[in-house]
């Protein structure tokens, strides 16, 4: 009787071991990859604009799943929109959002992503990861990457700094640009050309 | 005075109001219904800030970037740190109009240590010993409360907010221990640090940032305002005790849809890239 009391206990405190660590090692692994990779791409100083563009859109096409943003950000006009705006707005989209990500994670160039801890929330697996400013210990900023898996592959869809999430930004962003411009899909791909042509 | 004790019963009323209906429920699905932008006077908001994007930029970018180029970063540091320290009274404050007791002796805690051993602030002792930071303002108490945070409103020089984040920040002079302290002249020198530096601070650290946005923006008004709302309801998020991301996790539940019903699967995308 005694024995059998000890091991359910033994077995019921390493299920509460086993639960506290349940954490996403691997996609704690493909965020860590990910923010390595792209930081040392666009801080290195051996490459020119034109050869950190390449390898950091290699990077980012096969990290995030442009594809599915894409829609997500257009929400109901994606249905809306004829075969021809769909294509011409995947291929203006594309660009747009590998210089904006470029620009943005450029500001953190030299610095270190560390993992905090990763949860499943919903469908998805949030990878909480800490940013710490150069020259002090603890001045941290937060981000949060948002990943899904589909079909065996994981994919980051969103970036979530200091608690705002920069896809749901773009998403408000793009619904604001076509309720002030008559609902026109077409006025938002030119001016999503007419940034990429800038840059 | 008199505006004083106008302000006060401002807040008395809202905080009656507030008090007599929310539970953290009502609270909880009000921050999930306020993801949907509601911005009732946007034409005006969007001239205030035009005009407040200009300011910005004769004004406040300017002595940000002086501010970066002069100091070195070891001393922008210090100063990072001691403003973070002027804001623990108010801070425990609130904590403690949240009925946050833990939270307030963490924050009195950060306050008495980095104000001695931290030498006025300057630097952060109390995180080594697992204090820590965590900030709380008027605004959020008043969302804890269950006042709802009302419409978008940008502010003449002062920026985006909220009814209820206006009502906060105006009571923050009532509250805040740090305005009470000396004579009135250490009051403004305390009040002109804070307010100056701390704007120019935070300008300096997001100058880039700020710069990307409005040359590449699609609507730079409507991504400031996202931000706002966003930054804002994740920060009552953690008052609540909620998980932050329970709004986005709502939002990105449609996110697959777009792949059900549909059978595109997009181009083969290809990009040329000019030399």
């Amino acid at each position: 009787m005694q024995i059998k009391k000890i091991l359910i206990l033994a077995l019921f405190i390493s299920s509460i071991n086993s639960f506290a660590l349940a954490s996403f090692e691997s996609e704690e692994k493909f965020v860590s990859n990910f923010a390595d990779n792209a930081i040392s791409i666009l801080s290195n100083e051996s490459l020119n604009a034109s050869q950190k563009n390449i390898q950091f859109t290699e990077l980012v096409m096969s990290s995030i799943d442009m594809n599915l943003i894409s829609k997500f950000v257009l929400s109901k006009y994606w249905k809306l929109a004829t075969d021809d705006q769909k294509k011409a707005y995947q291929v203006a989209f594309k660009q747009y959002f590998i210089s904006s990500y470029a620009n943005k994670l450029d500001q953190y160039s030299g610095e270190k992503v560390i993992i905090v801890s990763s949860n499943a929330a919903k469908k998805f697996v949030i990878v909480k990861s800490n940013i710490v400013r150069d020259g002090t210990d603890t001045l941290k900023i937060e981000l949060d990457w948002r990943l899904l898996t589909r079909d065996g592959q994981t994919k980051i869809i969103d970036l979530s700094i200091e608690g705002i999430s920069l896809i749901i930004a773009q998403r408000e962003e793009f619904q604001s640009f076509l309720a002030n411009n008559n609902n026109s899909l077409d006025a938002l791909i030119s001016k999503l050309n007419s940034i990429n042509n800038k840059n | 005075m008199k505006s004083k004790l106008v302000l006060f019963l401002i807040l008395v009323s809202f905080v009656v109001s507030g008090c007599a209906s929310a539970t953290k429920d009502q609270v909880v699905a009000e921050s999930i219904a306020s993801q949907k932008v509601s911005d009732p006077i946007e034409p005006l908001n969007r001239a205030i800030f035009s005009f407040n994007t200009v300011f910005d930029k004769v004004a406040v970018r300017p002595v940000a970037i002086l501010y970066r180029g002069i100091l070195p970063e070891f001393v922008r540091n210090r100063i990072a740190y001691s403003l973070d320290n002027l804001s623990m009274p108010v801070t425990t404050i609130n904590n403690i109009l949240q009925f946050e007791f833990g939270k307030a002796g963490v924050s009195t805690a950060r306050f008495v240590i980095n104000s001695t051993i931290g030498i006025l602030g300057f630097f952060d002792p109390a995180s080594y010993f697992g204090l820590e930071a965590d900030y709380e303002d008027f605004g959020q108490t008043l969302a804890v409360w269950g006042v709802p945070t009302g419409p978008y409103i940008v502010l003449p020089f002062l920026g985006p907010s909220t009814p209820r984040d206006f009502t906060g920040l105006l009571s923050t002079s009532l509250i805040d221990p740090t305005y009470q302290v000396g004579n009135s002249t250490n009051r403004d020198l305390f009040r002109s640090y804070r307010m100056g530096v701390g704007v120019v601070n935070f300008r300096s650290e997001n100058i880039e940032i700020f710069d990307d946005l409005q040359n590449n923006s699609i609507d730079y008004y409507a991504a400031v305002r996202s931000f706002y709302n966003q930054s804002r309801n994740s920060q009552v998020s953690d008052n609540l005790e909620v998980s932050p991301s329970i709004n986005q996790d709502n939002l990105f539940n449609e996110f697959e849809e777009f792949d059900l019903d549909d059978n595109y699967i997009g181009p083969d995308v290809s990009i040329s890239y000019p030399e």
